[in-house]
């Protein structure tokens, strides 16, 4: 290879990683650093298979919302609606949501049940979705998109599985259909380390989750405890029962 | 027309479980009416309901709001265990499309799903994939080297590729793929084999094994090519395959025999040495993500020949990808041969790297990049060869720009772009220039134009042009001039 043709290239790469440095340091690299893109073409570069997934982290749901206010021009109070409703549909209180968009042009995905073709590795170990979008099972060509949702407590301890995770790593099956087979699976990572959850969790719509968490908790509380008093009164009763036939006999 | 296209879909849906006959209520539904026996037997499984007056309105288009309705009434009314493969199909297609409606009105998806999924288990639990690809070429030159576009002549209508997958789960961990199909397009009636067949099942400590013949392509797992270049894989192996994950790393291990059969006709292995080529076939990877911006693998493949000695070759490779950002990564392996002889020529223990960037469109938003610089050592020996033995393919359009000229040092500037306009056109250009450092041989270039229409995700054309050029002053021997083609390729996929 000539020396220039040599200069052209090193030029060429210069040029894109200041690209590419820039447009990490711009405004919606914050959107875009949690929405990872995977593309997996076919042989002749004409089929394609396109999963876009995005993890829900604080800094993305801020970054979401502020977008939204200021596309929308909403007044603090809407804002406020806003993120009290979408942080509703997350279910961030219980659970990790990844939103999922595939786009396939190729033959077929097949994905059924989707429960089995996805995983969540933190920490070393892996999670199976506690819920999903039900369309993900169908036969899918073209465009789809929905919610799958991870545990975000441990089941048997309560604690947070995030705690002290670094990097986790979101997985879907390569046998999903035959242009991913032979490839081990289909990866996102995100470095949650970097997020700082605690810093969002704050304002009205947040009072207002929690709110709604107290009241569900307080009907929860409720509900045993009529169901502790109905059992003390059946025991009341009995006793009452009991002690009138004492005396009855007693007195005989 | 959506109208009626809908209430057919239902019509079917319900038919097996409907009175042959049924009276219709709707009074300007007319006797003579193609659908009224099919409106007759919809109202009186209650699935549709005429308007106050008595009236149906046939004519009238119907609404998302309307057709969830129906769908909702069909789905409650319909036995699942009656229904045809056909009628789940057609049942499943209506879910989808009306889910959020259908949501709207307190249907719950799932519920059918569920259903769906029992009568799916209950049909065989077999799944199946198809394409065809099928090409109409025009060919600058007739016959020149040795028909290079691989074609018989200067123009070709020919079958491409067809496939045929199938899967079956057998158990919880155990898996059933197989592949039936043909992509020789230089014969006329291709034969079709079976090209994959294989079980996928979780061993103790949760590793996963591959038995049978498989894909193999560590490339295509680090993404280090596109088109068919990869240099050590994508290519069938049959074999053993082990692979175990520990979140943010895996292990992979793999055993496997080459059987030539004769002369390498059975096309699978695509091997540019045809006599002798009995191996066993080895090979282990490691591969470890530090976090979302750095990857790192290792990998060592070995073929030790059952007949011949003094011919093992090994490879052993690093590669790594950086991520600038979500859409723009930097990408590089290094490779180190060990050759037992050099067979071809040079040196035994040649080297080579490559050097990527790659680009996504939403980068840029205009194209996407894919930017690569690779060098190799003299008589470095790539193993999948896709065209003619040539040494490193770059052979999309069938011209191969390096072919028989691996004697020196070589290196290589491959540009690919693509542009996605919409969701029904896009299109691309490659660039690709090989600097031959063989006193006497020119420099070697390929480019290529494309226009891709989607009609649907599943059919797709693609009009390209691709010329190649050898350059003209070449040593005896060696090909000079250039060469021409127009494709246009019909991708269906199903």
């Amino acid at each position: 290879m000539s020396i220039k043709r040599k200069l052209v290239f090193a030029v060429s790469l210069l040029c894109l990683m200041s690209v590419a440095l820039s447009a990490y340091a711009s405004t919606d690299s914050v959107l875009s650093r949690w929405r990872k893109t995977v593309k997996i073409m076919d042989e002749d570069n004409m089929g394609f298979v396109e999963f876009t997934v995005t993890y829900y982290s604080a800094e993305y749901i801020q970054a979401l919302v502020q977008k939204e206010a200021k596309a929308n021009l909403w007044t603090k109070d809407e804002e406020e609606n806003y993120k009290y409703q979408l942080l509703k549909t997350l279910q961030l209180e219980r659970n990790i949501p990844i939103f999922i968009e595939i786009n396939n042009y190729s033959p077929a995905l097949r994905m059924a049940p989707f429960g089995d073709q996805v995983e969540l590795w933190i920490n070393g170990k892996t999670y199976s979705p506690v819920d999903y979008d039900k369309r993900f099972n169908f036969k899918l060509t073209g465009k789809r998109e929905g919610f799958v949702y991870f545990p975000r407590y441990d089941e048997e301890t309560g604690q947070p599985l995030l705690t002290k995770a670094k990097t986790i790593k979101f997985s879907i099956d390569g046998g999903i259909g035959p242009i991913t087979m032979g490839r081990s699976s289909i990866d996102f990572l995100w470095d949650v380390h970097r997020d700082n959850p605690d810093q969002f969790f704050t304002g009205k719509a947040a009072e207002r989750l929690e709110l709604d968490r107290l009241i569900i908790r307080l009907g929860n509380l409720k509900e045993q405890r009529d169901d502790i008093q109905k059992q003390l009164d059946e025991l009341d009763a009995e006793l009452a029962r009991i002690q009138s036939r004492i005396d009855e006999l007693q007195s005989k | 027309m959506k109208k009626l296209c809908a209430l057919l879909a239902v019509v079917a849906l319900v038919a097996f479980a409907a009175p042959a006959f049924a009276a219709n209520p709707f009074m300007d539904v007319p006797m003579n009416h193609w659908a009224y026996d099919a409106v007759g037997q919809l109202a009186a499984r209650g699935i549709i309901s005429g308007y106050p007056d008595g009236t149906f309105k046939g004519n009238q288009p119907i609404t998302r709001y309307e057709m969830a309705s129906v769908t909702a009434r069909a789905l409650a009314v319909i036995d699942m265990e009656k229904a045809s493969k056909q009628d789940v199909e057609m049942l499943k297609r209506l879910v989808v499309e009306f889910k959020d409606e259908l949501d709207a009105l307190g249907v719950k998806v799932d519920k059918i799903d569920s259903r769906v999924a029992v009568l799916e288990e209950n049909i065989g639990g077999w799944k199946f994939w198809g394409e065809l690809r099928f090409d109409a070429k025009f060919e600058g030159e007739k016959n020149l080297y040795n028909d290079e576009y691989t074609l018989e002549g200067d123009k070709e209508f020919n079958l491409n590729r067809f496939r045929i997958w199938m899967s079956k789960q057998i158990d919880e961990n155990t898996k059933f793929v197989a592949r039936l199909g043909t992509s020789d397009s230089t014969t006329k009636y291709a034969p079709t084999r079976w090209e994959r067949y294989y079980v996928e099942t979780k061993l103790p400590y949760d590793i996963k094994m591959t038995a049978g013949l498989w894909l193999f392509d560590w490339e295509g797992d680090s993404g280090l090519y596109i088109d068919e270049d990869a240099m050590f894989g994508d290519y069938g192996m049959k074999g053993f395959w082990f692979q175990k994950s520990f979140g943010l790393g895996d292990v992979q291990a793999m055993i496997g025999h080459n059987d030539s059969y004769s002369n390498g006709a059975d096309g699978i292995f695509n091997t540019a040495d045809d006599v002798n080529s009995d191996y066993m076939f080895y090979g282990l990877r490691a591969n470890f993500n530090f976090n979302e911006q750095f990857r790192f693998a290792l990998n060592g493949l070995m073929r030790a020949y059952d007949d011949l000695n003094n011919r093992d070759e090994s490879v052993y490779w690093a590669d790594f990808t950086f991520n600038f950002n979500p859409n723009i990564a930097f990408k590089g392996a290094y490779f180190m041969e060990d050759l037992d002889t050099a067979y071809r020529a040079g040196e035994d223990s040649p080297k080579a790297y490559k050097a990527i960037f790659d680009v996504k469109q939403d980068a840029f938003k205009f194209t996407s990049i894919w930017l690569e610089y690779a060098k190799f050592d003299e008589g470095f020996n790539v193993w999948n060869a896709n065209n003619n033995g040539d040494m490193y393919a770059y052979d999309a359009y069938g011209a191969s720009v390096l072919i028989n000229r691996n004697w020196d040092e070589t290196s290589v500037l491959f540009a690919s772009l693509k542009q996605q306009w919409n969701d029904k056109w896009a299109t691309y250009e490659r660039y690709l220039t090989a600097d031959f450092d063989t006193t006497g041989v020119d420099d070697a270039t390929n480019w290529t134009f494309g226009v891709l229409y989607y009609y649907t995700p599943a059919i797709t054309f693609d009009l390209a042009y691709d010329k190649v050029d050898w350059g003209d002053s070449t040593a005896a021997g060696m090909r000079t001039g250039d060469d021409n083609i127009v494709r246009l390729r019909t991708h269906v996929k199903f």
